[in-house]
């Protein structure tokens, strides 16, 4: 036996097996390697959460998501691995007793056979690596928002390959070693084979369901492995619950707070200039960059009275929405807070200060709504203020017990939101306490929101005629397409987040079918029997497709139950649940199971189709 | 049940080839053969002469490439797999050399699982797994599961099995091959029990203890049926 070659022959001798192991490999490694990728580009890697990308409150849910869902991925990618390089291992007992038997001693046995796995693993871990790149690249050339665009960072090629690497070493090595203890005659027998387990005492005689039987004692009796693959498929469906369900309720949640934020159906009057600077601060939610040196307290952006008149007047209007856009410099003024546990009384507050935006609102006619921690602006608010939450996370210690100074006027914070504006540096105040404090006594902003009962054409053109006629630079334009951008960025960011374990699922799905195989290998000859005492074909597929729907369904009843505790509790925070998102939910974990079955069932139906004394001998 | 003298297995011009590569392996050679129901067969030879080819061809676990096979009324070479199976399922009763129990399954369970697949009812098959423990002397091991018997019990288990679902035929591939002489006694026996009772019986064997139980013995060389006594 050549020493260099015999590592190598096995390995094409079992081609398929080979392939399998490499494709799990290769798949578990691109799969985080993808993910580690793409959440540093959107800046919500593990190092640092990056707040000019989306509004910090999304950011923190993006974070915590990407966080879990890169756990399991990674947890996954260890059990899979682990299980692929045991199960290439425990398949190859027999040859060890074998080649034992022949007088080969242990350690070029040993050598023989880390060979192999180091030469797997290293593949696995190579092309992992590759496609990881490739499906990072594809996703920053394919999308068109400028965020994916940023060089990724190649450092965790290296440790994600070294980690895996190291896993599948460990994993592997040790049913090598488990089987150079046993005796060449021990190696040799079938109940080593595939982690089988002698079948225990005698059990009384029952007439009926003999087929589900022969799945069921077989599938007990692979004991190690069928824990194995119900634990690594539990960990998927986790990951799968987590990722699917996670990503359509959060999507369906973050894109309900930034069009009720942003107003929807919304017509906005503004100076021209304005308008653009709006769209643009609407617009810093998707990374685009915002003009810092405009000028907002420009008399020439004032909103005339007249010209709000004649819109408080048009039929189709609910409500005239006016507001006063500044930027103003604003102070941090600590406060002295008592917390209960400690029966302490402490400051908090660091006296912060900086420029940003603040706009005045009049509480009792808003036009759009916010989704707050504490509570938003009401009617008799004089001088409250509610922030953003980037101020909320960045500028104050406790926000809800502390205030803010705007030109030498004080203002206690009541409440955070979450808003799309300059990616929530923003500050919400009642508009007459801030013309008050600025002395600019005019609106510069009106958000219409025009009756759906009306005819919005109609309305619209209404409008337009009201602004058209004061001959200034006003423009009466739609926040639409600015909010359908923000609600398409996040669409696409979720989305990805879903499809994020797609290659984990595809290589859990190779494990799967690679766990069939093996195991239809192990009862190969016995169905072949089966079939010779008159068993039909389908009544193997039947055995088979018997073991498969009980490791599915008990990982299936593990993964969703943890995946939506997890998901409702833990990542997201007032979930919008609709039954439609339950469908949509429902739609494609049924897609995934099932797709897992049919797959499953791939080695069974090709055994079907052998001919009879092939499976036999 | 078929008519003691009628023609249960007929062959004609049998051949089959097996393809290795390049190479043609010829296992059996323009077999003429008509076996009578109600005879016990044996067919012997060398190992490797064709005796296992030729029980998988009756049995239809393989095809001829050359030649056709009829059983009873089935020609096997019209027969789908499916048909196949229920072909093996209620007319044929098959004992293999190395006993080839179901592992996961007690010996009670092993005798009773070609009768589910026959359809048999719970209390019928209840009955005839009874009967049939009584009779092959396995009562005591019912519950217990192959890799706990000796060969020479494993063998009876795969006997019982094989008249389970009372078949037309039984056909047997060296049947004591693996056991010692004892063991071999007791499963001659139930073969001669079977032969009293008028079951078509093929043996492949080396026993020559088996052949002188056969009403017919039919010898195997190189794929082709040298001779034949009476």
């Amino acid at each position: 036996m050549c020493e260099t070659s015999f590592p190598l022959n096995d390995l094409f001798r079992r081609r398929l097996q080979t392939g399998l192991v490499v494709a799990c490999l290769t798949l578990s490694v691109a799969s985080t390697l993808f993910l580690l990728l793409y959440s540093s580009r959107v800046g919500v890697g593990f190092a640092t959460i990056n707040e000019n990308i989306l509004t910090i409150g999304l950011t923190l849910i993006f974070a915590q998501f990407i966080g879990f869902v890169t756990i399991l991925v990674f947890v996954v990618g260890a059990v899979l691995v682990s299980f692929t390089a045991l199960l290439m291992m425990t398949q190859r007992t027999r040859d060890f007793g074998l080649i034992k038997a022949t007088g080969c001693p242990n350690d070029l046995l040993f050598g023989y056979y880390v060979t192999e796995l180091i030469i797997v693993t290293v593949l696995g871990c190579t092309l992992g690596v590759v496609l990881g790149f490739g499906a990072d690249y594809a996703l920053s050339s394919l999308s068109g928002f400028q965020l994916y665009h940023t060089p990724p960072n190649f450092w965790y090629t290296p440790a994600v390959f070294a980690v895996f690497f190291i896993l599948a070493l460990i994993f592997g090595t040790k049913p090598i070693g488990d089987a150079l203890k046993l005796s060449p005659l021990t190696a040799l027998s079938t109940v080593q084979y595939f982690g089988l387990a002698a079948t225990g005492k005698a059990k009384p005689f029952t007439k009926s369901n003999l087929t589900a039987k022969i799945a069921l004692r077989s599938l007990f009796r692979r004991k190690t492995a069928t824990v194995r693959i119900i634990l690594l498929l539990s960990v998927v469906f986790v990951l799968l619950t987590v990722s699917v369900s996670g990503s359509i309720i959060a999507k369906e949640t973050t894109t309900s707070w930034i069009q009720d934020a942003s107003g929807q159906s919304v017509i906005a009057v503004a100076n021209e200039s304005l308008a653009a600077q709006y769209k643009s601060l609407l617009s810093a939610f998707t990374g685009t960059s915002v003009n810092e040196g405009f000028n907002y307290s420009d008399p020439e952006l004032a909103v005339p009275d007249s010209v709000i008149q004649q819109l408080q007047a048009l039929s189709g209007i609910i409500t005239v929405d006016e507001r006063l856009i500044l930027k103003e410099h604003v102070l941090e003024t600590g406060n002295f807070t008592y917390t209960p546990n400690s029966s302490l009384t402490t400051y908090v507050g660091d006296e912060h200060e900086g420029d940003f935006v603040v706009v005045g609102v009049d509480p009792a006619h808003l036009s759009t709504s916010w989704d707050t921690q504490g509570r938003f602006l009401r009617g008799m608010d004089e001088s409250n203020v509610v922030v953003g939450e980037w101020m909320s996370q960045r500028f104050f210690e406790q926000p809800l017990v502390e205030s803010l100074r705007i030109e030498g006027k004080q203002f206690i914070v009541v409440g955070v939101c979450v808003d799309p504006i300059e990616n929530g540096r923003v500050i919400y105040a009642p508009l007459q306490r801030l013309e008050n404090a600025t002395g600019i006594n005019s609106p510069n902003l009106i958000l219409l929101r025009i009756d759906p009962s009306a005819d919005r054409a109609q309305t619209i053109a209404q409008i337009s005629t009201v602004v058209s006629k004061t001959g200034s630079n006003l423009l009466a334009f739609s926040l639409d397409e600015t909010v359908q951008n923000n609600v398409n960025f996040l669409s696409s960011t979720w989305s990805t987040v879903m499809l994020l374990p797609i290659f984990t699922l595809t290589s859990a799905a190779l494990c799967l079918v690679a766990y069939v195989m093996l195991a239809i290998e192990e009862q190969r000859q016995e169905f072949g029997f089966l079939r010779a005492m008159g068993a039909k074909p389908r009544t193997v597929t039947g055995i088979v497709a018997i073991q498969s729907v009980i490791v599915l369904l008990s990982s299936l009843g593990f993964g969703l139950s943890l995946g939506t505790i997890t998901t409702l509790l833990i990542l997201m925070q007032h979930p919008l649940v609709t039954a439609l998102t339950i469908a949509e939910i429902a739609t494609w974990l049924l897609a995934a199971l099932a797709a897992m079955f049919l797959l499953s069932l791939v080695p069974a139906l090709r055994l079907a189709r052998t001919p009879l004394l092939k499976i036999m001998t | 049940m078929a008519e003691v003298g009628e023609v249960a297995v007929s062959m004609r011009a049998l051949g089959k080839t097996y393809v290795m590569g390049d190479v043609k392996i010829e296992v059996l050679k323009d077999v003429n053969l008509n076996l009578l129901s109600g005879e016990f067969v044996a067919v012997c030879g060398a190992s490797g002469a064709g005796k296992t080819t030729l029980l998988n061809m009756i049995s239809g676990i393989d095809k001829p490439t050359s030649g056709s096979v009829r059983v009873f009324a089935d020609d096997l070479s019209d027969l789908s797999e499916d048909e196949l199976s229920d072909f093996r399922c209620h007319k044929i009763g098959f004992v293999f050399q190395s006993y080839n129990l179901v592992s996961t399954l007690t010996v009670a369970e092993n005798i009773a699982f070609p009768m589910e697949w026959a359809r048999k009812p719970a209390s019928e098959i209840e009955k005839r797994v009874a009967t049939l423990l009584d009779s092959l002397g396995i009562r005591h091991r019912q519950n217990h599961f192959p890799a706990q018997l000796s060969g020479g019990e494993q063998q009876r288990v795969a006997l019982a099995r094989a008249l389970a679902n009372d078949p037309l035929l039984v056909l047997a591939d060296e049947p004591t091959g693996n056991l010692d002489s004892v063991n071999a006694v007791k499963i001659i026996d139930i073969l001669a029990m079977l032969k009293a009772e008028k079951k078509t019986v093929i043996v492949s064997t080396h026993d020559e203890r088996i052949v002188q139980l056969a009403d017919r013995t039919f010898c195997m060389e190189n794929g082709t049926l040298a001779s034949s006594h009476v």
